[in-house]
């Protein structure tokens, strides 16, 4: 058997009984034993991890690992993220009471996507590919809005046509970000985005991210 | 609520958390390969890296 590994929560029984149990360090995985044949593609897999997610974060908040990542034992699994275990620990503690809220918007303009056969080497295409998405933006009056209504987070370019805001919300002001999320769509009719939530720790534990 | 709209919603949803799942969270080095019809996927070296096309493009921005 081998577990795909969900997430690091602060405490055991944050996972018990909706998961398996893989202590590391000061921190616990949840994990879902499936057997070693098992591929981690299979579309009924994925739906149950998501399952078993959602399940979770209504117990406490925990960190995201991103699916794919899978073990044999806790310490296999321990090993693999010594580097993350200090920080995570730190993580869980400081954002217990809060969870991940999205705010996915279309862009002012999709900037055109580069095709692949104008360029010569992989690299460039990738460069240019960088450059498009960095060069996506949003209307400044929505922008302002919707820090506003999300309170304090973090831009991401999604691709060359959309970005998204990720916020850290009080897991008691859900309610509240989705009533915020209604006056939005009111005030801005004619802007398109998807406000979704609550999410764990995803791109807060990110450390790529920071 | 009409029934095609809860169907939309319903499908909407599923899009999104699929996307949190693959798309969001800690990468951890790891050793499965895998793939995902409709879903580009990558793998790279001895670490396993399980995202999107665009979430790569994303990450190596950032080197």
């Amino acid at each position: 058997m081998k577990s795909v590994i969900i997430g690091a929560h602060l405490r055991r029984d944050d996972i018990e009984p909706l998961a398996e149990v893989l202590p590391a360090a000061d921190v616990f995985l949840s994990g879902l034993a499936v057997a070693d044949d098992q591929p981690l593609g299979d579309r009924e897999l994925l739906l149950r991890v998501a399952r078993v997610r959602a399940s979770l974060l209504e117990r406490a908040t925990f960190i995201a690992i991103r699916y794919g990542f899978a073990a044999s034992t806790a310490n296999e699994a321990m090993a693999k993220c010594a580097a993350h275990l200090d920080r995570w620990r730190a993580l869980l503690e400081q954002h217990r009471e809060e969870v991940e809220m999205t705010l996915k918007v279309l862009a002012r303009e999709r900037v055109p996507r580069p095709d692949r056969h104008d360029f010569v080497s992989g690299a460039e295409y990738l460069k240019a590919l960088h450059a498009a998405t960095a060069a996506v933006d949003v209307d400044p009056e929505f922008r302002s809005a919707a820090e506003e209504a999300m309170g304090k987070g973090r831009w991401l370019h999604r691709d060359n046509a959309s970005l998204e805001l990720a916020a850290l919300v009080a897991r008691d002001g859900v309610e509240r970000v989705r009533g915020a999320g209604e006056e939005l769509k009111r005030r801005f009719p004619g802007v398109p985005f998807l406000l979704s939530g609550p999410w764990p720790l995803e791109v807060f534990a990110d450390a790529d991210r920071e | 609520m009409l029934p095609e709209m809860t169907e939309e919603l319903e499908e909407l949803t599923l899009l999104e958390t699929l996307d949190h799942l693959l798309d969001r969270g800690v990468v951890v080095a790891g050793d499965a390969v895998i793939s995902i019809g409709d879903v580009d996927l990558l793998y790279l070296g001895l670490n396993i890296v399980l995202a999107n096309v665009d979430a790569i493009i994303r990450t190596g921005r950032k080197s």
